[in-house]
């Protein structure tokens, strides 16, 4: 168990490489009851959101979800997440764990005149995310919707056995699958309820590993307070949104159309060894950049990483040097993602 | 504690066992510390040859979760590596006594093997860090 963001939370419960495999081939329950929870709620939460996310809330209808990110004025990240449209005056939004009070304060701060109460849901509810290749066959037993009617980034309110829940086709591993949230008082149930359909426990090790092979920024990571969604390779993610000013949509656009100094890319090693966390890069001995990410691949059996590099060396196949404690290793820009199924 | 902890042995309190048997010594990671590492995915071995001090870096096993470093039970010179890890590392994971052996060394010190724990003062170390 380790400390994270003051949850204590396994890191593994077996295995990583093989909570990770038993994402990739069935299923994994991974508790991620320490993410942050809100709900909004009022006549201008669109309005509102329309001004503190760089996603258009124009593409979402009820039963869908949004991935987005809020920025500061000058387009680094307060937090990336996920929204859920309830109804246009109610919605459901999940943040990342570290970031919850931050996030609380940043959102009630800007709402101005609007008509928006925010209630902070973090701790009377729980959440687990259902991953994997038959996530839908080990789940549709257990509940009262049919999954087939729930698409990708949709959501329903169900019953899992008798236990109220929101369920959204949503997740962070590259595989199909689930994400739950429900009252905390049946966490135990419903966990062991998952954990009998043949589902295997994952921890916040194997989440990393699939993520980071699926290519999914991680705050702190790939984006943090001193990163832009541009310079993280989220260009999508950056709306024009015609009429609406929002929160960093200035320098936003700006990077968008022109371009910015950095840029993160996919990185392999042509040698042995592990690349982690703020190693250094280098080109001919001058250092241009930073490891964001960087671990073993337990699908792909080999290192990989990304990396935040000046952009004229982004060109997938530019070779480059990473510090690996007293040594430099022979990488090589690659595309990403690494693997996905979805 | 369920780790495995043979009684032929000698340990260090940086967690590696020690086999001696005449002039050289078999060294590895003990069950504890393989298992607090984790899978283990990639192991830098020393140089076959070189000269190394006692308590010197003789090489870094990687994990999918964490770093750690082998260090040097005893000082000598490195007679042998295991060069199996290159290609399944996890044989640290699944015999840390056995098939994960890590190097093999020709002790220039003696009186050093005094300083090596036994197998009952080991097992003090591993349950107050488990």
């Amino acid at each position: 168990m380790v400390d994270f963001a003051g949850f204590s939370m396994p890191v593994q419960y077996d295995s990583i490489i093989k909570e990770h495999e038993a994402v990739r081939s069935k299923v994994g329950v991974f508790d991620v009851s320490h993410m942050g929870e809100f709900l909004l709620e009022g006549e201008d939460v669109i309005d509102f959101l329309q001004y503190v996310m760089i996603n258009d809330l124009n593409l979402l209808e009820p039963s869908k979800g949004q991935y987005s990110c809020m920025c500061y004025d000058n387009g680094t990240v307060v937090d990336d997440l996920v929204y859920y449209e309830e109804n246009p005056n109610r919605f459901r939004m999940i943040v990342n764990a570290g970031n919850v009070e931050k996030d609380f304060q940043w959102l009630n701060e800007h709402i101005g005149g609007r008509d928006v109460k925010i209630t902070n849901l973090s701790s009377e509810r729980s959440r687990l995310a259902f991953q994997g290749p038959k996530s839908d066959e080990y789940l549709q037993p257990l509940v009262d919707v049919d999954l087939n009617s729930v698409n990708r980034f949709y959501f329903a309110h169900c019953n899992l056995k008798k236990a109220p829940v929101f369920i959204a086709r949503t997740g962070y591993t590259g595989e199909r699958g689930f994400e739950l949230s429900f009252d905390k008082a049946y966490a135990e149930e419903i966990w062991n309820d998952l954990i009998q359909t043949g589902a295997s426990p994952a921890g916040l090790g194997a989440r990393d590993s699939l993520r980071l092979e699926a290519t999914y920024s991680l705050y702190g990571h790939e984006i943090n307070d001193s990163i832009t969604p541009i310079e993280a390779g989220l260009f999508w993610l950056v709306k024009p949104k015609e009429g609406i000013d929002y929160i960093g949509k200035k320098i936003l656009m700006e990077q968008k159309t022109h371009g910015t100094e950095r840029i993160i890319v996919g990185l392999d090693l042509l040698e042995r060894g592990i690349i982690r966390q703020n190693f250094k890069i280098f080109k001919e001995n001058v250092e241009i950049g930073y490891v964001t990410s960087g671990g073993y691949s337990p699908t792909l059996k080999k290192t990989i990483g990304l990396g935040l590099i000046k952009i004229q060396y982004k060109e997938v196949g530019t070779k480059l040097e990473i510090q690996v404690r007293n040594k430099n290793l022979k990488g090589i820009v690659v595309s990403t993602p690494f693997f996905r199924n979805v | 504690m369920d780790y495995e902890f043979p009684e032929n042995l000698k340990y260090t309190k940086t967690h590696e066992w020690v086999r001696i048997k005449d002039k050289t010594a078999t060294v590895g990671i003990t069950d504890f510390a393989q298992h607090q590492l984790g899978d283990i995915v990639y192991i830098e071995l020393p140089e076959k040859g070189a000269n190394l001090e006692k308590q010197s870096s003789a090489g870094e096993i990687e994990s999918v979760k964490a770093v750690g470093e082998l260090s040097m039970p005893l000082s000598g010179k490195i007679i042998e590596v295991n060069s199996t890890l290159v290609d399944n590392p996890e044989n640290v994971n699944s015999s840390p006594y056995g098939s994960g052996w890590i190097l093999k060394l020709e002790y220039t010190n003696e009186l050093e093997i005094d300083d090596l724990l036994s197998v009952e003062d080991y097992k003090r170390i591993a349950e107050e860090e488990n």
